[in-house]
């Protein structure tokens, strides 16, 4: 049964590969691109499965079990093709456009220095013969700098200007994880290429670190009634403890100035570094008008993204009476 | 849900579980095809009686290429992504040991006087130059664009390789470890093989879908030979006149190439993307990775038929067995 899945699966990429894309690169010379089209492939069809199952996991969690209730969910429209482009590939593709020829400088640039950026394998070489434990401990790693990467989002206020539009939904579903400005995408992999290039994810584990990770997120964001309980929200950050990184009151507190339960996987960074508030409500979501206008709850794609831009102009001008900080009401 | 799960952690959970339990299990075979899974990071290990698969190991990132010591003791596989060269036992697959800091190794070659080692990096655009005999870097030079096959002239003077990207053929001297010459080919060339005559070199040009004939000495195109769509790379027959011609797409074929009279003289149906090849001793058999069908492809050279397609794992590139008809 297994192995009748992933051949079909096979099977169904090889066609898309032969029919779709091959002609087209090697029409134009980019023959070389084959196996990155294939892999592309894998990319969309393993997008286009994690969005079907979250909405059939997910979506009735949703309708039976709902935090809120909403008159209508138009605002929740643009955060379903937030996760199209997402999922599907495009918006990585483009990041992968824009960022790969500057890596690969950089990269080939060290190497003709005999600078060979090290790799966790050269100083644990049992991970080598080891995959399972080796994509857990780069799960782990991963997810560590991306706890630096959400904190620091929340941080520096041109970064949070474009962060701000993840947080400006008020109608917080399972769609709402890929809502997302696209120089924060741009940023955001541009800091998944550092420590790529400074521990080396194996290539091998990107697509199931990918699964695993967005389909978390995926239920961290879900408008239902759901936690894991007192221990198991100290385990895996669960849709109640994510909901409060959401709230449009932060908790009282120095330490959540910028924001609280900043984990994308495990909640132990946040009671690391001090960020963990373990409320046991669920607390309304979104932003009080600050860096982005009160209209950006309802905003399409489009104006979404300008307002953004706008916000992150204005982020570089402290004296206009933009906080640092959170603003709490 | 379970087709994703299970195809998209493949890497992950499949072979992983097992890997641990097949380990000990690597035993001496009385034939043993070594085929690299380069996307998994794994090697497969096949029967070549049987045509079973009889273990699986992690290896290292992106193993794509593999060659021969001189002396056939053992087969180096080089780990692109690990920055790491891997030696094993051609005849058990137990590991040997592993030379790391070889900066992205991706296709790897053996000068025919054995007087160097050179690798080169598709992905950083570079030849790296290295002493055989403890893989010492002597000489690094830039290649753009994304160097990718490499042959040597029979008196070792020269290593060609060619630049897939930017459409062109880059000798390198290896009395002065510098570039002699580039010169421009047909579209998106990877596989190079220097022909029997030691005067012209074969090139295989993906986007052309042909093999080019240059004669190396006076860097001329001699002709073009149209073998099928996405020509890709090149394996002696073994008879010091034929070679196969990979030509790499999903319902792709190899073509028989006669170095005499520069013909296509035979064609068959190889599906899967058919990639790195390798002939038996006795002209029986050819195997053939087939890239994006995660199988290695059993030609009957005497049926001219698939024999067998032995699933293996993802993205499978290179294939040995030390029962071959010849590498150059």
């Amino acid at each position: 049964m297994i192995n009748a899945c992933i051949e079909a699966f096979v099977e169904l990429q090889g066609w898309l590969l032969a029919h779709l894309l091959q002609p087209v690169l090697l029409a134009t010379g980019m023959g070389s691109y084959l196996e990155m089209a294939f892999d592309g492939i894998e990319f969309f069809l393993c997008g286009v499965l994690q969005i079907t199952a979250a909405f059939l996991l997910l979506r009735p969690l949703e309708a039976l079990r709902p935090i809120e209730v909403w008159p209508d969910r138009k605002a929740v429209r643009v955060d379903v093709l937030y996760s199209f482009l997402d999922r599907l590939g495009i918006v990585p593709l483009l990041v992968f456009a824009l960022l790969a020829p500057l890596f690969g400088s950089l990269e080939s640039w060290l190497r003709f220095n005999d600078i060979i950026p090290p790799q966790l394998e050269d100083l644990f070489p049992a991970l080598e013969a080891r995959p399972l434990l080796s994509f857990l401990v780069y799960l782990c790693i991963l997810d560590f700098t991306e706890y630096w990467r959400h904190r620091l989002s929340h941080t520096f206020r041109w970064w949070w200007a474009l962060h701000a539009i993840h947080h400006s939904q008020r109608q917080m579903t399972l769609w709402t994880d890929s809502r997302n400005h696209l120089l924060d995408d741009l940023v955001g992999g541009a800091w998944f290429a550092i420590v790529a290039l400074l521990v080396g994810v194996p290539p091998g584990h990107f697509v199931g670190l990918l699964i695993v990770v967005k389909t978390i997120e995926n239920l961290s964001h879900v408008n239902a009634r759901l936690s894991f309980g007192r221990f198991g929200e100290l385990l895996l950050v669960s849709p109640r403890y994510h909901r409060w990184h959401h709230a449009i009151d932060l908790p009282a507190g120095r330490q959540y100035r910028f924001g609280c339960n900043f984990a994308i996987l495990l909640p132990i960074w946040d009671q690391l570094f001090g960020t963990q508030y373990r409320g046991q409500t669920m607390p309304p979501c979104g932003l009080r008008p600050g860096p982005l206008p009160e209209s950006a709850a309802q905003s399409g794609f489009w104006r979404q993204q300008w307002e953004g831009l706008c916000a992150l102009a204005v982020s570089f001008f402290p004296a206009n009476g933009h906080g640092k900080e959170r603003q709490r009401e | 849900m379970i087709a994703c799960l299970v195809h998209s952690l493949r890497r992950l959970a499949g072979w992983l579980l097992i890997v641990p339990l097949l380990c000990p299990a690597i035993a001496a075979h009385a034939g043993l095809a070594i085929a690299l899974n380069s996307a998994d990071g794994t090697i497969s290990l096949i029967d070549t009686e049987t045509y079973q698969v009889t273990g699986k190991v992690a290896v290292c990132k992106e193993p794509h290429h593999l060659m021969p010591t001189p002396d056939d003791k053992s087969l180096i596989v080089a780990c692109a992504a690990s920055n790491q060269l891997v030696f094993f036992d051609p005849n058990t697959g137990q590991e040997q040991k592993r030379i790391r800091n070889i900066s992205d190794p991706y296709q790897l070659g053996f000068s025919p006087n054995r007087k160097w080692f050179v690798a080169t990096s598709l992905r950083l655009d570079r030849v790296d130059l290295y002493d055989p005999v403890d893989f010492r870097l002597v000489a690094r030079l830039p290649a753009p664009k994304t160097p990718s096959h490499m042959a040597f002239d029979n008196d070792s003077q020269f290593v060609f390789v060619t630049l897939q990207d930017s459409n062109e053929i880059m000798a390198i001297s290896l009395g002065t470890q510098t570039i002699a010459w580039v010169i421009p080919v047909a579209a998106t060339p990877a596989g190079i093989v220097m022909a029997p005559d030691n005067r012209h070199l074969l090139v295989a040009c993906m986007g052309a879908g042909v093999v080019e004939v240059i004669e190396w000495r006076t860097r001329k195109s001699v002709m073009k030979i149209a073998t099928g769509t996405a020509a890709h790379n090149l394996q002696p027959k073994g008879d010091g006149r034929h070679y196969y011609v990979s030509n790499r797409t999903i319902d792709g074929s190899i073509s028989l190439l006669d170095t005499q009279t520069m013909t296509v003289v035979e064609k068959y149906e190889v599906p899967g993307g058919p990639d790195d090849m390798i002939v038996r001793a006795d002209g029986k058999e050819l195997w053939a990775t087939a890239r994006f069908a995660r199988k290695v492809q059993v030609l009957d050279l005497v049926t001219k038929k698939i024999k067998q397609s032995i699933t293996v794992g993802s993205s499978p590139h290179g294939v040995f067995f030390t029962n071959h008809a010849g590498l150059r």
